[in-house]
């Protein structure tokens, strides 16, 4: 179904609302005595926002995020769509509080605990499976990160996923570029990237991870008949929103003081 | 005609699935080409080829939409392969994923290392919450897969090749009764050695170690997990001193170091592996024998 074009732009600006939101929160966590994985948080933000509104929808669909160091994002972008009513920046990291460097499903919104890479990918797959299974609507989206692919389990998934048509599989890369030693392209390149999931049997997509209409359109499709699952290749940021760090490869983990936080959030637009 | 183990659990959840259509069945590439399942429910059975951590971690998101998956594949590579896989989803999750292990031990045999697994009881055990079943005999197969569909419980049941055993009376209480903590094969005077078996092949050793040494007391455990060995241990300590528990894999976090820390009070020595590593070729019982584990093993160490 494609949505209306003005409400596809009313609809953009909200996701842009939240995401602005979500992102002072990522700050904020930064500015915890623990500190997050800023860059790849920041980067997957506007994915996983537009994401978590797919769902919303009501139809059975489940996101997992699979990159799981980025929980602060996750927290963040639970709480600006409303699943999460606590505010979790205060809490993070802190103790008698389920909002760990990591996420588990504690959390309200979090259903698998990820952050050993890959896992997310297959668990996802199964979601997709049981709704297929039970002639139910609804997808199982997963959300992974470029370096993540360098572990086997996700390409391993992405041939059964392949091979049983599993059409309602949605997998979403946040394509930042870093990883937590340095470049992806410098460990462990990625070339012809969509190619690769297609010459899997995957339908494929390529689009601006930072914005939110195009993500949105791509994760509206009716996917009700497919028999091919899709990767959406998403080109992003690392440590979006922040001058001050993007596209800087030392941006994947930051502890930051408050008066910095405050000077950052300022900026965010 | 006595059935093996991994038979006896494919007949039993072809047979479950006629009434439950939550029951799912998935294999990794080793389940061989007529497995009855997919004969007979074709629409639930899944190979899903040679990605076992995969199997598992689908199944988390199968069984958080209601459904019970039941996956299969050879011990080395479901314990040790998925381990990680089994962690989080029967684990973290306590999801009711079911995961049905052949090969155990060395029944592999002359296929090599590769294809031995004497490690399995020591991964799952460090991770709480998981059922660890090792029936001895298809009764007892047979009661562990029917429990384990009907509990919602994460469980892990190894089971070996193709040997094939009637299991011990006593081992079912009634039908679709869980097995005892412990079963009873012989009950001695409260001075005798107590063996304590655990696995197909340890029951087999302790069997014939009985009818050599008719004054030993044999005691069978099918569950090996925590909560399941302290119920056990507490029946093992009223009932006995001094026990010699064989098991089909290493000390190290096996079922006699569990009990040794269960049974504080009483005199636990163990028959196993050991350390080595087999290498070498042979049927199951000349492979066990280079380890350590042979009936003659068993009775010297009563003594």
């Amino acid at each position: 179904m494609t949505v209306a074009p003005q409400r596809a732009d009313t609809r953009a600006r909200l996701l842009a609302e939240r995401a602005t939101r979500a992102r002072r929160l990522v700050v904020d966590m930064a500015a915890s005595p623990r500190g997050c994985h800023l860059g790849g948080s920041l980067s997957v933000l506007d994915i996983l926002i537009a994401a978590l509104d797919r769902a919303d929808r009501g139809d059975g669909t489940e996101v997992v995020l699979s990159k799981g160091h980025a929980a602060a994002a996750l927290y963040a972008a639970l709480h600006v769509t409303g699943v999460l009513a606590e505010n979790p920046a205060p809490h993070y990291g802190q103790a008698g509080h389920p909002y760990t460097g990591h996420p588990g499903p504690k959390v309200p919104g979090v259903i698998f605990p990820t952050g050993s890479l890959g896992h997310g990918v297959p668990y996802a797959a199964g979601w997709a499976m049981a709704r297929r299974l039970a002639g139910r609507p609804g997808l199982g989206i997963a959300i992974a990160g470029d370096g993540e692919l360098q572990e086997g389990l996700v390409w391993e998934t992405c041939q059964v996923a392949a091979a049983r048509g599993l059409g309602t599989f949605v997998l979403v890369v946040d394509r930042n570029g870093g990883q937590n030693d340095g470049l992806v392209a410098d460990i462990s390149p990625l070339p012809r990237l969509a190619e690769r999931f297609a010459a899997f049997g995957f339908e494929t997509a390529e689009v601006d991870g930072h914005d939110p209409a195009a993500l949105a359109e791509v994760l509206d499709g009716d996917r009700s008949g497919a028999t091919r699952p899709l990767a959406v290749v998403a080109a992003t940021v690392k440590g979006k929103g922040v001058p001050a760090v993007e596209g800087k490869a030392a941006a994947h983990y930051v502890t930051i003081d408050r008066a910095r936080a405050e000077k950052w959030k300022r900026v965010i637009r | 005609m006595t059935a093996s183990g991994r038979d006896v659990y494919r007949e039993t959840l072809t047979g479950l699935a006629e009434t439950d259509d939550r029951i799912l069945c998935f294999e990794a590439d080793l389940g061989g080409r007529r497995h009855p399942f997919a004969e007979r429910h074709p629409d639930r059975f899944f190979n899903l080829g040679i990605a076992e951590a995969t199997m598992v971690d689908m199944a988390a998101g199968l069984a958080a939409a209601g459904y019970k998956p039941f996956l299969s594949t050879f011990a080395p590579f479901a314990a040790l392969r998925a381990a990680e896989s089994l962690k989080l989803t029967l684990g973290y999750l306590g999801a009711g994923v079911t995961v049905v292990a052949p090969y155990a031990g060395v029944s592999g045999a002359w296929f090599g290392t590769t294809h031995h697994c004497l490690e399995d009881v020591a991964v799952l055990r460090a991770i709480p919450g998981v059922v660890i079943a090792a029936p001895y005999g298809e009764e007892e197969m047979r009661a562990v897969i029917e429990y384990a569909a009907v509990s919602g419980r994460p469980h892990y049941v190894r089971t070996g090749r193709n040997a094939a055993y009637r299991a011990l009376p006593g081992s079912r209480a009634g039908a679709g009764e869980r097995v005892p903590p412990v079963v009873w094969d012989h009950r001695a005077g409260a001075d005798a050695v107590c063996l304590v078996s655990v696995g197909e092949e340890a029951t087999r050793m302790c069997l014939e170690a009985r009818q050599r040494e008719p004054g030993l007391g044999h005691a069978h455990l099918c569950y090996l997990d925590h909560e399941h060995l302290t119920l056990a241990a507490a029946q093992l300590a009223a009932a006995h001193r001094r026990f010699v528990v064989v098991e089909e894999h290493r000390a190290q976090g096996g079922a006699a170091e569990a009990l040794a820390l269960l049974m504080p009070e009483r005199v636990v020595t163990g028959v196993n592996a050991g350390r080595d590593w087999p290498s070498e070729g042979g049927d199951h019982a000349e492979v066990m024998a280079r380890l350590g584990l042979d009936t003659a093993a068993v009775i010297t160490a009563t003594r």
